[in-house]
């Protein structure tokens, strides 16, 4: 559900990619098709509107309806504008110069301008330390509205995922007037340039968001360019499984993500249609690269080894939820390269077991096998309480003690997983990561975050030198060469054995119209609309 | 009754600072800090620290707990670290959907019970008797969460007279009440029987019969206001389960209550919003036992507080 729900603001983003055409004149069948109602599921409130407080996925979904930031990400992976109309990038790639779009209103009636811009970001400098872009800001140095349509900003150093950290949902633009009335308090009273605006916030039960009538600057990409059809969309919290299918059993709700032992019935279904989403994230497997024995990226490989992928993919997802990985980059993400397939520590059970001889661990009397100082060799395999990562978990363990390596699991509730992770508790590491950026190696493997999101504490000079380049580089080819370099050195040291990239598919009531359905699997509504 | 009712309300003031005490001390030892679960998987330790300073988690305990309690003093019981409303603002917006759910239940389950309780007793033996008392292990025995699915099914999806979940109309209302009020009903039936069948043998109820009362004035207003006693203890206790209780309840029903306010703040270590809605349950839970000890007087003119 986390996954589908960090899946729909990208879509809502390239919904709400607007063109520098004013829209045509509605047509009689357009007008037809105004109207009705969409449904979501959340699982919790979003717990606040503020953008700039907050890094809560449900949150984040809601701001794709209601803001826009200045570029969106295509379907070919390529950078467009949507609040921008152009732009450059200086010499020396520490300046950028937005060409901001004109005509656009906020949906509070005050215009959408360079200073909104500026005001934005400079708030998300001050306030925002629980956003997930706020470390890209600190290497903003100065920003300058030079004029009502041109932004300048200027960076410490030249850092090229500048343009995935500004297409993300919470880099949309407020509203400064907005701002002001609320006295910077915005949790609960949203104004943005987006095609839906905030209705009304029921805690607990709803989120309901009601069409932006104004809205006229929707991209060529779709054939409706004004105001999106659907007259509401909400978000009806329900946190129960069972009762989220209910609901949509019921038609209270009309758009669900599902699991995989539900598709057998709702793809048979003809209420509804069953859409495939890729999603932007890899589930890994993980060893805790600091601490003796898995400093040893040699034991690290032959345990790799034993590690069926397949099987995994096979057993728990039913081999439709998910897709077997051979690389730190998922294919769904930008940086994968299919020739790294050669490099993948596959699935030997024979050889993992060889590796392991030659390391000393040679099997005890029970089979199992025991370190090379003679000691019982227990290491512990921590991740969430999900039941999914509980079935992996299980799953991992039958696979290493076919090997001979008894791993005991641990399954730890997410905050204290979070914290348990820096301190080292743990051998190895059952999760994954959701980022649509190749730079992910400097969130998850880089020597700065080994107190923080690097959860494998790996630090490799090697690799930090490969993370640094790619940051810096802005010609696309020479850093993609950066980041397969980067990939093949992961997978030579092993201190992630990559599992799978999550599949998503979501039951959506037929009743809803044109939903379409993009390449890189978000779906798009701005043609959609709900047949009475 | 007046002095008795404020020396309790005196009296409840240390028991709900010892409850803050305990869950203050309790929040701290949960595995998890609050600044690392709110700055989320991609966050830097400067993001962690900065947001730890921010809530002010990098002072010491009692320092906290201080500040905590001089907020208390001045009406507040702080911000939630996530939604940055005051807390009681959150519990004002959840609250009354848990005391409506409560009130509900509290009152199903009584009518349902003492009538139960009272045909049981009345049928002693006989196939009215087994058939209500059939009914109280059933519903002692059957996990809520499993009647409430099943209602789901049968009313919502089946018959379609029910909405599934949220609190949108009256009709919302009725399958999370019914649901919540089987398992205490059930209690309530077993003890007005056992009560009622004390009290048939004693001596008053044969001079009430004796006088030429109607059976029906023998029963509700001799025998019931006699065995209402330990039943209206237990109404006081049960309304603080059910308080608590309904967590399971309002997560199913997708209810907007403070049962789920509670425990989402839990995971999401939203420690100042935790310690407000334990706060105001412990309060009301004092003053429903507090009604209760009241109701006794009521009850049973010999009872006298002083």
């Amino acid at each position: 559900m986390r996954a589908l729900l960090r899946l729909l603001p990208t879509a809502a983003l390239v919904i709400a990619a607007c063109a520098p055409q004013a829209a045509p004149a509605p047509s009689a069948s357009q007008v037809n098709k105004v109207g009705g109602s969409v449904t979501f599921v959340a699982t919790t409130d979003p717990d606040t509107l503020d953008l700039h407080q907050t890094s809560n996925p449900v949150s984040s979904t809601i701001f794709g309806w209601i803001y826009e930031p200045l570029v969106y990400q295509d379907l070919d992976n390529t950078y467009k504008g949507l609040l921008a109309e152009s732009w450059t990038v200086s010499g020396d790639s520490r300046s950028i110069t937005f060409k901001l779009r004109s005509g656009i209103a906020f949906t509070d009636g005050t215009p959408f301008n360079a200073d909104a811009v500026k005001f934005t970001f400079e708030r998300l400098q001050r306030v925002g330390a629980k956003s997930p872009i706020f470390e890209t800001f600190k290497n903003v140095t100065a920003m300058e509205a030079k004029d009502a349509t041109t932004f300048v900003m200027t960076l410490k150093d030249p850092y090229a995922p500048i343009f995935h950290d500004l297409q993300v949902s919470y880099a949309g633009i407020l509203s400064p007037t907005a701002v002001k009335a609320a006295n910077d308090n915005i949790g609960r009273s949203a104004v943005g340039t987006g095609p839906y605006k905030l209705k009304e916030f029921q805690t607990g039960q709803q989120i309901t968001l009601e069409r932006n009538a104004e809205y006229k600057w929707a991209p060529t990409l779709f054939a409706n360019r004004g105001a999106p059809y659907i007259q509401q969309l909400r978000y009806r919290v329900i946190a129960e499984p069972a009762t989220q299918l209910a609901a949509l059993d019921a038609g209270e709700v009309d758009y669900l993500g599902l699991r995989a032992q539900d598709l057998a019935k709702y793809s048979s279904d003809t209420r509804f249609k069953i859409f495939d989403s890729f999603t932007f994230g890899l589930t890994y497997l993980g060893f805790d690269a600091k601490r003796p024995p898995f400093d040893n990226a040699k034991l690290r490989a032959a345990l790799a080894k034993a590690v069926n992928k397949d099987e995994i993919v096979q057993v728990v997802f039913e081999n439709k939820l998910a897709k077997a990985q051979c690389c730190p980059i998922a294919e769904s993400i930008q940086g994968y390269d299919p020739r790294l397939k050669d490099l993948e520590l596959k699935y030997d059970p024979a050889k993992a077991k060889s590796e392991l001889d030659g390391l000393g661990y040679k099997p005890g009397a029970d089979g199992m096998r025991i370190s090379p100082d003679g000691k019982a060799w227990r290491p512990v395999l921590y991740t969430t309480t999900s039941d999914t990562h509980g079935k992996i978990s299980t799953l991992l363990q039958a696979q290493f003690k076919a090997v001979g390596v008894d791993v005991q699991i641990k399954q730890l509730e997410s905050g204290a997983l979070l914290a348990a992770t820096p301190k080292a508790e743990h051998d190895l590491y059952l999760n994954g990561y959701s980022w649509n950026e190749p730079d992910m190696f400097s969130l998850f493997l880089s020597c700065d975050r080994i107190t923080s999101s690097n959860r494998v504490l790996y630090c490799n000079p090697q690799l930090e030198d490969l993370i640094k380049k790619g940051r810096t580089e802005l010609d696309q080819a020479k850093r993609m060469q950066i980041y397969f370099d980067a990939q093949k050195l992961t997978m030579q040291e092993a201190p992630w054995q990559p599992l799978y990239m999550p599949i998503s598919k979501t039951a959506v009531n037929a009743k809803i119209q044109d939903l379409k359905q993009g390449q890189a699997g978000g779906l798009y509504w701005h043609d959609a609309w709900v047949k009475p | 009754m007046g002095r008795y009712v404020l020396r309790r309300l005196i009296l409840a003031v240390p028991v709900v600072l010892g409850v803050s005490v305990a869950v203050f001390l309790m929040a701290s030892a949960v595995p998890g800090d609050p600044a690392t679960v709110l700055a989320g998987d991609t966050a830097s330790a400067e993001q962690v620290e900065r947001i730890r300073h921010d809530l002010g988690l990098d002072q010491p305990l009692p320092i906290q707990y201080l500040h905590f309690l001089d907020r208390l003093a001045h009406g507040s019981l702080g911000e939630s670290t996530r939604t940055h409303r005051e807390v009681l603002l959150e519990i004002a917006d959840r609250f009354p959907y848990t005391l409506a759910l409560t009130l509900g239940a509290v009152t199903l389950s009584t009518l349902l019970g003492l009538a139960l309780g009272i045909l049981a007793a009345l049928n002693r033996g006989r196939a009215g008797d087994y058939l209500t008392m059939g009914f109280a292990i059933v519903g002692l025995s059957v996990p809520t969460f499993l009647i409430a699915i099943l209602g789901i099914i049968v009313f919502s999806l089946n018959l379609h007279w029910l909405p599934v979940a949220g609190a949108f109309s009256p009709a919302s209302y009725v399958l999370p009440t019914v649901t919540l009020s089987l398992h205490s009903a059930a209690v309530k039936a077993r003890i007005t029987r056992s009560s009622l069948l004390e009290v048939f043998g004693q001596d008053y109820l044969r001079t009430a019969r004796a006088k030429g009362l109607r059976e029906r004035a023998v029963i509700l207003r001799h025998a019931l206001k006699n065995a209402l006693i330990p039943i209206s203890t237990i109404i006081g206790l049960q309304f603080g389960a059910l308080l608590g209780g309904a967590y399971i309840i309002e997560n199913i029903f997708g209810w907007p209550g403070i049962g789920r306010l509670a425990t989402q703040a839990i995971f999401n270590r939203d420690f100042p919003l935790v310690q407000g809605t334990v706060l105001v349950s412990a309060i009301t839970f004092v003053l429903v036992n507090l009604a209760v000890d009241v109701l006794y007087a009521w009850l049973d003119p010999r009872i006298r507080y002083s």
